[in-house]
């Protein structure tokens, strides 16, 4: 019995607008960008708008100039190299993303040194830098594109719930109560 | 299946559950809910059926090549860096992982959602091994307080409402009583926070195993699992052999299928695909991976041509979200962590017709389930085949003899049916008051304990049919 | 005239003969010439969904040879022809002979509805019946046969019939044959629910192609003394 195979992706004829779309309605706070310095600057706004003191980045070139300026302003960068427990205390984790899935609105993000799964899961704001060119159709497309996997691909659709007591959904039972992504478009 | 003796006495249970009013408004709730949420995501998709049918045709081609499949799972995960370990049954299971903690120096230990190792019984003989295991998803933690097990594939504690978990948070806790979900959602939160810094060992179930990359995928909404397995260093994954998927290129066909037939939604909030231990220079993920590969029972039910197509399942619960008996009788009644229309085929599988014999015909063949498995299993059908092999082996009651062999041999011919209405009309002359019978002598006592029954017509169709040709058109 | 065979089932012969007459009306109104066999009985369905294999393979065998040369068989119950269609052919597979007899005999097989308006094309029988209405589809019909508009579509052509929509109407009525006796508690409530159902919808009178889950519902709502009816569908095809 030959391997029977599974379908591609429904084509979109506007991924972006569909991610953007399906990420909303999972809760996501899609906020658009043109080019990577604004969403530098977008980041430190919500940054200062959340009163934020205590940050946990993602170690990496894409991440670099968001930490620099954050630390100017006061906030504590906690160390991405740290344990568990420094990363407990932080208020926003911050990171990038690998890619972006339209048709369920998702994150996807990768582990690796300088990405550890704690900057996106134990603060209660994450905050994401996805490019808009890093967003597919689907999760056919991903799993083709995606190549050797990592320690850990999380595909993230919305602030962590459940709606296990009394079958009210409620936000943030775990991981983050919130998530943004900063969609940069250029 | 030593372990369980006693048969389940499903009728007893659920006649207990209908009196249980709260569990009757909880599930009367929930279940609604679930089955809107369910269509509505389905009703996006119009390739639908045509994904059901993949699907269950992976999952076939998988199940008639297990052993090649599992053979290369093992090797990708032995060459990422990981253990797998071969489990015959509950009782190896268990010695695996409480030897793996015991050797480990393993105290303390989180656990995300697993029907697997709720089926295994595996949190008692950790325990009993000296580990204290916590519960991280919040529905597993609700029932592990109350010293209860599950009641639903997806949703442990839906048969519960708020106030009794506010009683309970107040009880085993010692905290204030908060009334609302999200003030019960922190406390939990917090208390689980300091189990996942403190726990040494993280075990997890296994949503699919991808056989070409060794990657093992967990899917949930709340975080436990992402956290169960981030951060303590060993990393315990218990999976039924059934679990293995050949490529990661089938994940789009299952993932998309799961969660819009368990919760409605279009994917589950988290998306593990962990591709063994942690790597040089990463600072979370699992020193140490270990996978568990069971079998309990699941190899001899491979073997059993009407029943093995039940190996499809996905667990997302879809079924048992569908079914008026599952809704009414509740997870527990049916004695068993697989409940509802998959566990009245797995719980007989795997603990015998003897112990669970009554499971099969708790249903009407409504069918409501056949037609919203993801997987399409022939779950009616299945329930048909184990009521005959029920009555084959000698399980019938007495009573069910005596009604089918009383029916069959008046059926055998015209004459007899007809004498059959004879006798009726005359013994219902006892009981019949204004054209309806409310009072049936047993063994049909049950019909009029709910409702009126009809008298037999004093003209049965076929005397008026011979009158009328008699007469002429 | 097309020549039909009637099974009338068990239950109708005895309990509701009303409801054959009916069909045999609405049969021969849509131009059928309906003949009876009388040598039928029970399609073995209550034996065989009950465990009982081999004594519903007994009736099995006999309805095979009462219809055997029978144009076209139709039963006003869905369950009998879901029964025939669906489960002959299983209860036959080891036995090639009869396995295509079975096939045969279960490709000829219909439930009247389906019948009328799939096979004779047939949805307005001149039919009056004024009266509020709602249709509860009877499981076996449902998701055995797939009957869904074709009763719904004979109801829209009855004269002065106010139809309205049955809520949570695909929900199972809870009788399962003898499973309303061994879990007749499960049963009750689960008649209870459609019962509520019904009275929430107004209905005057609520139908369906199967009189197992008529009597159940019939016998439900007598004892909450409400003064729904629960009629067959084909009594109600036959009235003018």
């Amino acid at each position: 019995m030959s391997r029977p195979v599974p379908p591609g992706d429904r084509p979109t004829a506007d991924p972006v607008a569909l991610f953007i779309e399906r990420a909303e309605q999972v809760g996501i706070s899609v906020i658009t960008v043109g080019t990577h310095d604004e969403a530098i600057e977008r980041a430190v706004a919500l940054g200062r708008e959340r009163r934020v003191q205590r940050a946990a980045l993602w170690d990496t070139p894409e991440m670099a100039p968001i930490r620099d300026r954050l630390r100017a302003e006061g906030v504590e960068i906690l160390d991405p190299r740290g344990t568990f427990e420094t990363f407990a205390q932080a208020e926003i984790g911050i990171t990038g993303a690998e890619w972006g899935v339209a048709e369920t609105g998702s994150l996807v993000l990768s582990a690796g040194p300088g990405k550890p799964q704690a900057a996106s899961l134990l603060a209660p704001l994450h905050l994401a830098v996805l490019r808009s060119d890093r967003i597919v159709p689907g999760l056919a497309t991903l799993l083709e594109r995606c190549g050797p996997l990592p320690s850990a691909l999380v595909l993230i659709t919305g602030p962590s719930r459940s709606a296990d007591i009394g079958l009210v959904p409620v936000l943030g039972a775990h991981g983050p109560t919130a998530v943004t992504v900063l969609l940069v478009a250029g | 299946m030593p372990d369980h003796p006693t048969r389940i006495d499903l009728i007893r249970n659920t006649e207990q559950a209908l009196r249980d009013a709260s569990l009757q408004r909880q599930m009367g709730k929930a279940m609604p809910a679930s089955r809107r949420a369910r269509a509505d995501a389905v009703a996006e998709l119009p390739e639908w059926e045509s994904l059901r049918s993949t699907a269950a045709e992976i999952k076939d081609h998988v199940l008639a090549n297990l052993e090649g499949y599992l053979r290369q799972l093992e090797s990708q995960v032995s060459a990422l860096g990981g253990t797998v370990h071969w489990a015959s049954d509950a009782a190896e299971a268990r010695a695996i992982i409480t030897d793996l903690a015991r050797s480990r120096g393993v105290r303390r230990i989180v656990k995300s959602k697993s029907m697997t190792t709720e089926e295994i019984f595996l949190n008692p003989a950790l325990e009993a091994a000296g580990a204290g295991v916590v519960e991280t998803d919040l529905g597993e933690y609700v029932v592990q307080l109350a010293g209860e097990r599950p009641s639903h594939l997806i949703a442990p504690v839906v048969h519960k409402p708020t106030e009794e978990i506010a009683d309970l948070f107040v009880r085993k806790l010692g905290v204030p009583r908060y009334e609302r979900p999200e003030e019960l959602a922190r406390v939990a939160r917090e208390v689980l926070r300091a189990e996942f810094l403190a726990a040494e060992m993280g075990i997890t179930g296994v949503n699919f195993a991808i056989a070409e990359s060794g990657t093992l995928v967990i899917v949930e909404n709340e975080g436990n699992a992402r956290l169960t397995t981030a951060r303590p260093r060993i990393h315990v994954a218990v999976m039924g052999v059934e679990k293995v998927l050949p490529q990661l290129a089938d994940l789009s066909v299952f993932l998309r299928i799961l969660a819009r037939s368990g919760t409605g939604q279009r994917s589950s909030v988290y998306v593990s695909l962990l591709t063994g231990p942690r790597r040089a220079g990463e600072t979370d993920g699992p020193e140490e991976l270990h996978l568990v590969i069971l079998d309990n029972g699941r190899r001899r039910l491979l073997a059993d041509p009407d029943l093995r197509a039940a190996l499809r399942c996905i667990r997302c619960g879809a079924c048992q979200n569908e079914c008026p008996v599952y809704q009414h009788a509740g997870g527990h009644a049916y004695g068993s962590v697989y409940a509802g229309p998959i566990g009245a085929v797995l719980t007989p599988a795997y603990e015998g017709l003897e112990r669970a014999r009554d499971l099969p015909f708790a249903s009407t063949l409504c069918r409501a389930c056949a037609d919203v498995c993801p997987v399409k299993i022939d779950l009616p059908g299945m329930l048909v085949e184990l009521r005959a092999r029920s009555v084959r082996t000698g399980l019938a009651s007495w009573r069910d003899r005596m009604l089918v062999g009383a029916w069959t041999f008046f059926t055998r011919s015209p004459a007899r049916f007809m004498l059959a209405g004879s006798l009726g009309r005359l013994a219902q002359r006892l009981v019949a008051r204004g054209g309806k019978i409310e009072r049936l002598p047993y063994p049909l006592s049950g019909w009029t304990a709910h409702r009126a029954a009809p008298v037999l017509a004093s003209t049965p169709f076929r005397a008026w049919w011979k009158s009328r040709q008699g007469e002429g058109r | 005239m097309k020549p039909v065979a009637l099974f009338v089932t068990c239950l109708v012969d005895q309990l509701f003969p009303n409801v054959g007459e009916a069909a045999v009306r609405a049969l021969e109104r849509a131009g059928c010439a309906v003949e009876f066999p009388g040598e039928q009985t029970c399609c073995g369905q209550a034996a065989f969904n009950n465990g009982f294999q081999e004594e519903a393979r007994v009736l099995a065998q006999r309805f095979l040879d009462v219809f055997a040369d029978a144009t076209a068989i139709v039963a006003p119950s869905g369950s009998c022809a879901d029964m025939v269609r669906e489960w002959y052919p299983h209860l036959f597979r080891d036995t090639p002979a009869l396995l295509d007899r079975a096939r045969s005999v279960a490709s000829r097989t219909y439930e009247l509805s389906e019948y009328l308006v799939r096979v004779l094309g047939v949805t307005d029988l001149g039919a009056r019946f004024p009266a509020t209405v709602t249709y509860h589809p009877s499981c076996h019909g449902l998701r055995g046969l797939g009957l869904r508009d074709e009763p719904l579509g004979l109801l829209r052509a009855v004269r002065d019939l106010r139809l309205v929509e049955l809520p949570d109407a695909e929900q199972c009525c809870g009788f399962g044959g003898f499973f309303s006796i061994k879990f007749a508690a499960l049963s009750g409530a689960m008649l209870s629910a459609k019962l509520d159902t019904i009275e929430a919808s107004g209905a005057e009178v609520v139908t369906a192609t199967d009189v197992s889950c008529l009597m159940h519902i019939s016998g439900g709502l007598s004892r909450r003394g409400s003064r729904v009816r629960a009629l067959h569908l084909a009594e109600i095809l036959a009235g003018s």
